[in-house]
């Protein structure tokens, strides 16, 4: 009877404990809705702390959280937060708008894009697409491929002409397992990421008192090629190589 | 009646085009080859057929009559060719005399036309089957002036001219330009037909002096037909020369010696103040629109300046007395032919009226020298009268009617806030997936398995051997399954031999275990077990034991465990 009564009341509590956080706790749209709020009403600081604490990170979100920054004065965190939202959402004209601007504004715009006119090039149609796009172009690509290839090999009058589909479908497939390649090789050896100091600089050894090499400004983007606890080794698109101090940098990549 | 009087009139007119001429395919040829002489008579179709005198050592054969009639543009012409084959008899010089034509009632004469008749094959010289001429009007021309000057090829008639293959020329001072495509046609050169090419050209002067045009280089490509020697065979015709003999193309290098040219400076008496260098034959037209407007609107001035000559030397026209009006950058859209030897050039400048005292746009003057002339002249246009109206007071700004917009910011600010989390995506997930890796591998070995299966259908299909042996087993248990009868039984077993040793099962019995699986090393106890089958269908089936059905199924189990022993074993 005891026990009959205590599982009773445990189911009870259990079922009005739900309940009651589902009442209490704010959904992430709410949280979002919050933050614009604060946003739109000029608490620019509050809006980015609301922005921050909002999960999951979406490309929207990112996206708000990079206009508060801006608002805020912080344009190199606006264009990390920019940037973030670009690898979610690769193709959205208006992240891509702000991210121009706000580097434009920095004035880093053109020192963020490689040097040269194909690498600008290649690099525009590998950004153009997630990983995980990539992934499902590769996937395509590699069954279209096989399907065509089978199908050749059965269906002897049409063979020709599935042996040009199966090129072709392979071509994709070898350019969207290149792109993804891209993506990942990059991200693993080299992995991004934005000065948010109005400048940093760059020096030719991991110590405090070594030569200054160059100076990066605020919203440069640079790859980390090695990590030394306090000291990371970083290139800008251009080439230029140097250590700068961790804190001086935030890695766009947020997994 | 109306009939007769159209012919009389035709005659009458055509009797006074009438024009008789001679011509031979070529003036030099080869003993024993023909040539064709022929006689034109242009204007009508009644010429009477002349008496061609002897000449001695030439003898005439024909005529054959062409006659052609065309109407252009409604005037008609017609014409009358009589075509005669000519052989020399001999080899020589030959003059073919002036031959008298009766047309109607009056005789015209040819003129005579020289031959020669060379011994053996004519070592035809291509340099006289092709020269050059150069047409220009005057060697006097003037600084800026542009004055065509066209090459002009001569090709006798049976050396068609196939190509050019190049073209240079020291035109040093003389801007000189030319068209890369040739105009072709015919012209009769001394009663000889001659092929003309004519490449383009014109020359725009830019310094003054006695200059020169030349020499040119031309590369001509000509299409040789290689004629065979006479040797009075069956085929020794010109249709089969025609037919056989071969064409060769040759290049031959023509040169025109420099022509000189002497460019005359633009005078100085008589030079316009407003004059600024345009030369040529020019026409002025000035428009304006809107003639009627209020102050603040526009009007667009249109000046044409159309003829010919060299519309690059001509100069934006300078407009006087503009003060009442807001003045922007005139613009201009030239048009002109590939030798810029006519032109168009169009100004368009817009003009604001700043206030109603604006009546009048100036007149727009053309200050050129006419090298036809040689003198300047200057076209002028009157001051097109304006009505102008008092206008709303705002201020004037280049416009063509649109109402005015509110300025847009572009790209001063970021754009505003997204309202919604949007979809919730990931950088990395799937290509860190099992099932990435899975739907990458499966589609691998999808393909190498679709591919065995083929390869072993094919075989099936190919390798009867192959096919029997791999559904021998397969075969003859269902026959067990089925089987009734001891016969039934030996049945199976025989298809299963017959299928694994690829022989007919029909006459297979109990001695091919002797004779064939034995010495492939079927083992002792199998082969006795074998005969042993053998043995007990045979008796069953010879000795009438074959209704026992218990130890039928015995046998065909006991079948059955030999073909899975079998089975095991390579035979």
């Amino acid at each position: 009877m005891r026990l009959r009564r205590f599982i009773y009341n445990f189911g009870c509590a259990c079922v009005l404990s739900v309940a009651f956080a589902g009442a209490v706790a704010a959904s992430p749209a709410d949280e979002l809705r919050a933050a614009n709020q604060l946003y739109d009403a000029g608490k620019f600081s509050d809006a980015i702390a609301a922005y921050e604490k909002v999960e999951p990170k979406t490309a929207n979100l990112f996206f708000n959280l990079g206009n508060a920054c801006f608002r805020e004065g912080q344009i190199g965190k606006a264009v990390l937060n920019y940037e973030r939202a670009r690898r979610l959402s690769p193709r959205d004209p208006d992240i891509l708008a702000n991210l121009k601007f706000a580097q434009q504004k920095l004035g880093v715009d053109e020192v963020n894009a490689p040097p040269k006119a194909w690498q600008r090039f290649l690099r525009s149609i590998i950004d153009s697409r997630t990983p995980s796009e990539w992934s499902a172009f590769e996937l395509a690509g590699i069954w279209l491929t096989v399907l065509a290839i089978g199908l050749a090999i059965w269906l002897r009058r049409a063979r020709t002409a599935l042996l040009v589909v199966s090129a072709a479908a392979f071509a994709w497939l070898a350019a969207s397992a290149a792109a993804l390649s891209y993506h990942v090789i990059d991200e693993r050896t080299a992995p991004k990421a934005i000065t948010l100091a109005k400048e940093t600089e760059a020096r030719f050894a991991p110590l405090p008192d070594s030569t200054v090499h160059f100076k990066l400004g605020e919203g440069t983007a640079v790859s980390i090629k090695e990590d030394r606890g306090e000291w990371l080794f970083i290139e800008r698109a251009d080439g230029q190589q140097g250590w700068v101090r961790r804190d001086a940098v935030e890695r766009i990549g947020v997994e | 009646m109306w009939l007769v009087v159209l012919a009389c009139f035709c005659a009458v007119v055509a009797r006074a085009d009438v024009s008789v001429t001679a011509s031979v395919d070529r003036n030099r040829v080869a003993f024993g080859e023909s040539l064709t002489f022929t006689i034109t008579v242009e204007g009508t179709q009644n010429g009477a057929q002349p008496s061609i005198p002897a000449v001695d050592g030439l003898n005439f054969n024909g005529p054959s009559t062409q006659t052609s009639v065309s109407i252009v543009n409604g005037a008609m012409s017609q014409s009358l060719s009589l075509v005669y084959q000519v052989t020399p008899a001999r080899p020589g010089e030959f003059t073919i005399p002036a031959i008298p034509v009766g047309v109607g009632d009056r005789t015209y004469q040819t003129k005579p036309i020289k031959l020669t008749v060379t011994q053996g094959q004519v070592q035809e010289d291509l340099r006289q089957s092709l020269f050059a001429k150069v047409q220009l009007n005057s060697q006097q021309v003037y600084l800026g002036e542009t004055v065509p000057l066209n090459v002009v090829l001569f090709a006798r008639a049976n050396v068609p001219l196939k190509n050019v293959g190049g073209f240079t020329s020291d035109a040093d001072g003389l801007g000189y330009k030319f068209l890369q495509n040739l105009k072709s046609g015919a012209n009769t050169i001394n009663g000889e037909t001659f092929n003309i090419y004519m490449i383009e050209g014109a020359i725009s002067p830019t310094r003054a002096g006695k200059l020169a045009f030349g020499p040119c280089a031309v590369k001509a490509q000509l299409a040789v037909q290689s004629r065979r020697r006479s040797n009075g065979s069956l085929f020794d015709d010109s249709i089969f020369e025609q037919m056989f003999g071969r064409v060769e193309v040759r290049e031959v290098p023509v040169t025109i010696d420099p022509i000189p040219i002497e460019v005359l400076p633009l005078p100085e008496d008589g030079r316009p103040a407003d004059f600024t260098g345009a030369v040529g034959q020019w026409n002025l037209e000035v428009t304006a629109k809107p003639t009627q407007l209020a102050v603040g609107d526009p009007i667009t001035l249109t000046v044409k300046i159309s003829g010919n000559g060299n519309i690059d030397t001509v100069a934006t026209p300078q407009l006087q007395g503009l003060d009442g009006f807001k003045t922007y950058d005139p613009t201009s859209k030239t048009t002109k032919d590939e030798l810029s030897t006519t032109g168009e050039r169009v100004f368009q400048q817009v003009l604001v009226p700043k206030s109603t005292e604006a009546k009048q746009l100036p007149q727009v003057r053309l200050s050129y020298f006419d090298p036809v002339a040689k003198a300047y002249k200057t076209a002028v246009q009157a001051p097109i009268q304006l009505v102008v109206k008092a206008g709303s007071g705002g201020t004037a700004v280049l416009a063509t009617g649109a109402p005015a917009r509110p300025t847009e910011r572009l790209g001063q600010d970021i754009v505003y806030l997204k309202g919604d989390l949007g979809p919730v995506t990931t950088a990395t997930c799937s290509y860190s997936t099992i099932a990435f890796w899975v739907l990458n591998v499966l589609p691998v070995f999808s393909l190498l398995g679709l591919v065995a299966w083929k390869q072993r259908v094919d075989r099936l299909r190919g390798d009867v051997a192959y096919a029997r042996r791999s559904r021998a087993a397969k075969h003859a248990r269902r026959m067990l399954a089925e089987a009734k009868s001891f016969d039934q039984v030996q049945h199976a077993l025989q298809s299963y031999l017959g299928d694994r040793l690829n022989i007919p099962a029909s006459g297979i019995t109990v001695s091919i275990v002797d004779e064939q699986l034995e010495p492939r090393g079927l083992d002792g106890d199998l082969a006795a077990a074998l005969k042993r089958c053998f043995e007990v269908c045979d008796n069953a089936r010879f000795a009438g034991d074959g209704n026992n059905e218990t130890e039928m199924r015995a046998t065909a189990n006991k079948v059955g465990e030999l073909i899975d022993a079998l089975e095991k074993i390579h035979l």
